[in-house]
């Protein structure tokens, strides 16, 4: 994968990219952990959700940079 | 809380008043102190990752911070998902500005003036989260548009930096109040619906008992009016951080729903009560003799076994059971109370017999509809949540307008006096205006809020000198300038979360760090410091004015538009679109209302008009709605009930009651009534003495007593209409026409 991307002529991170697709697969696997009632389980439900995003924010960004 | 190590030489007791202090320090100091520690640390978290980027100016972020932080309610993720949207459209919107004026810095300020009247304009309108969006689009355009003007060569460069920090700030704010000690806002919420829930229980007892004056009733009301838009705004928050609200959301819109249509009726039972008394004739009494066991019976319903009124949402359960059989004998037990009464009972007392029996039919029923949602919140899914009317509040337009423009007159005035004068700080000054105004673009009093934060500024400019000139120079490394600034900071954000000193610690949260942090590349420059405040402190001045002189929101001139406002609602209810049209009314309605109440808290007198107006705009425009209703049915089930007669004289209300409320006076009042007589008496002789199918007379009947509540709403001694018909009777306008129902 490059490291960069051409957005508009302007060099764009591909790892913000990545981001904000963990992003919207994060929200996607929340609204779905909300209908299998998982978050009664989570003791900090908040922890988890962010925990969720930066597990994978950082295996998209493994597959950019290892 | 340490204990006494000695208890020897204590007097007795002491050690329980310690207890108690601590307790209640616990209760109502604690949750501040959280609030300080955690905005703090977000604020110096977002510093020091700024310092650590390499930001160009690392103390946007921590001011960012400031600007996002709430007290009230607890900052959840995804609200500042809004918020970064805001400020990417706002960079955008500086790349398209700078693009197209750069050269022409009048044509730049105007355009960006523009810009952010539209973004306060956005703000005011919307009172979601939209609302975050557009104050961050704004903030953002004023804070990073004008400096990038300046030198269009590194626009795009300084933009990214800018809003990285702002980002920055953003996310901090979010992450450090959602996963330190968060403060959720569901138990807030089941506290609200249950309080509620209690205290209707408790009105309906007092009202159907007879034991509640108006004044206890306009107080009830005016809860009520928060409560809703209290608990839509709780609800609007709350479905983005706890799973189980969102699971619900559906049901908690439609008890809001539910509520307001239920209030609003046992509103119009219980004027029509009022006016029954009031009539004090041997037909009023034996109508309110008649009718009165039935009320008596509503409170056994709401109560358990055990005595106690229904709290829970379990009991709740019990309760929407026995309503529902008593809903269903209701009828039938009138229908023989009627007969068995209908002799004793003249033609006008029977109408008000039935208007009566109507509404208490229909309070009923509404409250067991809304016993049963109430019930149905205990399961987490449930056939109740399909409910997909939203409701959205929205301030008045016009008054957002005003604000917009404020907003961008403000702006054009300062930037007209940099480039007159050719200031040396003026882009400070204009910079910091335009922020100003679109972070108290929400603020319902922005002249007192920003007379305060003008204080507050004042204080920060002395202290930011010391800190600057005294402090600074011997810190070294980013953990001594953190230590250095908590002290400050913890203080400020301490002074907002008390409510007379929110605006003067808001000033110093928000411009201490914008005279004293410094950025990545520290200069030291005495006079340039002294230039920057003065130029802030003349910004805010400014901007102080401005708010007092043009079109302050808390003029007569506001109130008298939003009252305005509230009485063309009648005009909807006539011409409306019929599908949701009632929901739309009585959340419209009540919004106004309480629009109204958040600018004349310091005007009793002006409220208490507002509030008559709100009421019988609420009781004519429901009742209109229904007969509307009721008349769509029978013209698409069976036009050949009503004779063309009477379709007429309904139109003829339909043209007059919305040119009463649009312009009332004593013709056009006189209009309505006798519009409203010419109807009553056509429907009266198309039920005709001869028999009917019951249907068929019950809809005829029920119409009926829809035109006759109009009819004794219109007449209503209370309100504002009365003394219009007061003038009226001395131009003696004739009525004698009406005699077979007149009072």
């Amino acid at each position: 994968m490059p490291r960069e991307i051409s957005f508009f002529d302007a060099y764009v991170p591909t790892l913000l990219l990545t981001m904000l697709l963990a992003g919207a697969i994060t929200l996607l696997a929340d609204r779905l952990l909300v209908r299998l009632g998982w978050y009664e389980l989570v003791w900090h439900p908040a922890l988890f959700r962010v925990s969720l995003f930066a597990c994978i924010a950082a295996g998209l960004g493994l597959s950019i940079y290892a | 809380m340490s204990s006494p190590t000695s208890p020897a030489p204590l007097p007795p007791g002491i050690g329980q008043q310690l207890r108690e202090a601590a307790v209640d320090w616990g209760q109502n100091e604690l949750p501040n102190w959280i609030y300080v520690f955690k905005m703090v640390l977000a604020g110096l978290l977002a510093l020091g990752i700024g310092y650590g980027l390499n930001l160009e100016s690392p103390r946007s972020a921590l001011i960012t911070v400031f600007i996002v932080m709430q007290p009230q309610s607890g900052m959840i993720l995804s609200k500042s998902f809004y918020r970064v949207i805001g400020t990417l459209v706002g960079s955008v919107a500086i790349v398209l500005l700078v693009g197209l004026f750069a050269q022409t810095p009048e044509l730049f300020l105007l355009a960006s003036a523009a810009w952010i009247g539209l973004c306060t304009f956005g703000s005011a309108h919307n009172r979601n989260f939209r609302s975050y969006g557009f104050v961050l689009s704004g903030y953002t355009v004023a804070l990073i548009g004008l400096p990038a003007a300046l030198h269009p060569a590194v626009t795009f460069d300084a933009i990214m930096n800018r809003v990285t920090a702002i980002t920055l700030g953003i996310l901090c704010a979010a992450v450090v109040s959602a996963l330190i000690l968060p403060q959720a806002s569901a138990p807030g919420l089941i506290r609200i619906i249950r309080a509620r829930f209690t205290a209707f229980v408790d009105l309906i007892s007092n009202t159907l008992g007879g034991s509640s004056d108006r004044q206890q009733l306009e107080a009830a009301n005016t809860r009520f009016i928060g409560d809703i838009i209290g608990l839509e705004a709780l609800r609007s928050t709350a479905i983005f951080e706890d799973p189980e609200v969102r699971l619900r959301s559906g049901r908690l819109t439609r008890m809001n729903s539910e509520f307001m249509a239920l209030s609003t009726r046992m509103h119009a039972l219980h004027q029509l009560m009022n006016r029954l008394h009031e009539a004090n004739t041997p037909a009023a009494q034996l109508v309110i003799a008649t009718i009165s066991p039935y009320f008596r019976e509503v409170q056994p319903l709401l109560t358990r076994d055990t005595g106690e009124p229904v709290m829970s949402a379990v009991d709740a359960a019990d309760a929407a059971l026995k309503l529902e059989r008593y809903k269903q004998e209701l009828p039938r037990r009138m229908r023989a109370t009627r007969s068995a009464q209908g002799t004793a009972l003249s033609d006008e007392a029977l109408l008000d017999f039935d208007t009566a029996a109507e509404l208490l039919y229909r309070v009923i029923d509404e409250l067991h509809a809304y016993t049963l949602t109430y019930a149905s919140l205990v399961q987490r899914h449930h056939a109740r949540e399909q409910w997909d009317h939203s409701y959205a509040p929205k301030t008045s337009a016009v008054i957002a307008a005003v604000a917009g423009a404020r907003a961008a007159i403000t702006l054009i005035a300062l930037s007209a006096f940099w480039i007159l004068s050719g200031w040396p700080s003026g882009d400070v000054a204009a910079l910091n205006a335009a922020a100003f105004c679109a972070i108290t673009s929400a603020s319902p009093d922005p002249a007192r809020a920003t007379r305060a934060v003008t204080i507050g500024v004042a204080g920060a400019v002395v202290l930011g000198y010391l800190y600057t000139f005294h402090i600074l120079p011997r810190l070294d490394g980013f953990w001594m300038l953190a230590a250095a600034l908590a002290p400050v900071l913890m203080m400020a954000v301490l002074m907002t979360t008390k409510p007379k000193l929110a605006g003067y610690g808001l000033g110093i949260c928000i411009f201490f760090p914008f005279l004293a942090v410094p950025d990545n590349l520290i200069t030291f420059n005495a006079a340039g410091y002294l230039n920057e405040a003065v130029a802030l402190m003349g910004s805010l001045i400014v901007t102080t004015v401005s708010f007092m002189l043009l079109l302050p929101p808390t003029t007569n001139w506001t109130v008298k538009h939003l009252e305005k406002r509230l009485r063309k609602q009648v005009v909807e209810a006539c011409y409306g679109k019929l599908a949701h049209l009632a929901l739309q009314f009585e959340s419209g309605t009540r919004d106004l209302m309480h629009q109204i109440t958040m600018v004349t808290s310091s005007r009793p007198a002006l409220r208490q008009t507002a509030l008559g107006w709100m009421f019988a705009t609420l009781e004519i425009g429901h009742a209109i709605i229904e007969l509307r209703t009721e008349l769509h049915g029978i013209r698409s089930g069976n036009p050949g009930l009503l004779p063309p007669a009477a379709y007429q004289a309904l139109d003829g209300l339909r043209q007059t009651v919305p040119a009463l409320f649009e312009q009332p006076g004593p013709a056009t009042l006189a209009a309505a009534l006798q519009a409203n007589d010419v109807a009553i008496r056509a429907i009266q002789h198309a039920i005709g003495p001869h028999y009917r199918e019951r249907s068929e007379r019950h809809r005829l009947q029920r119409s009926l007593s829809y035109l006759h509540f109009i009819r004794t709403a219109l007449l209503d001694t209370r309100s504002p209409l009365h003394p219009l018909r007061a003038a009226s009777d001395v131009n003696s306008v004739p009525r004698a026409h009406g005699a077979p129902h007149a009072a």
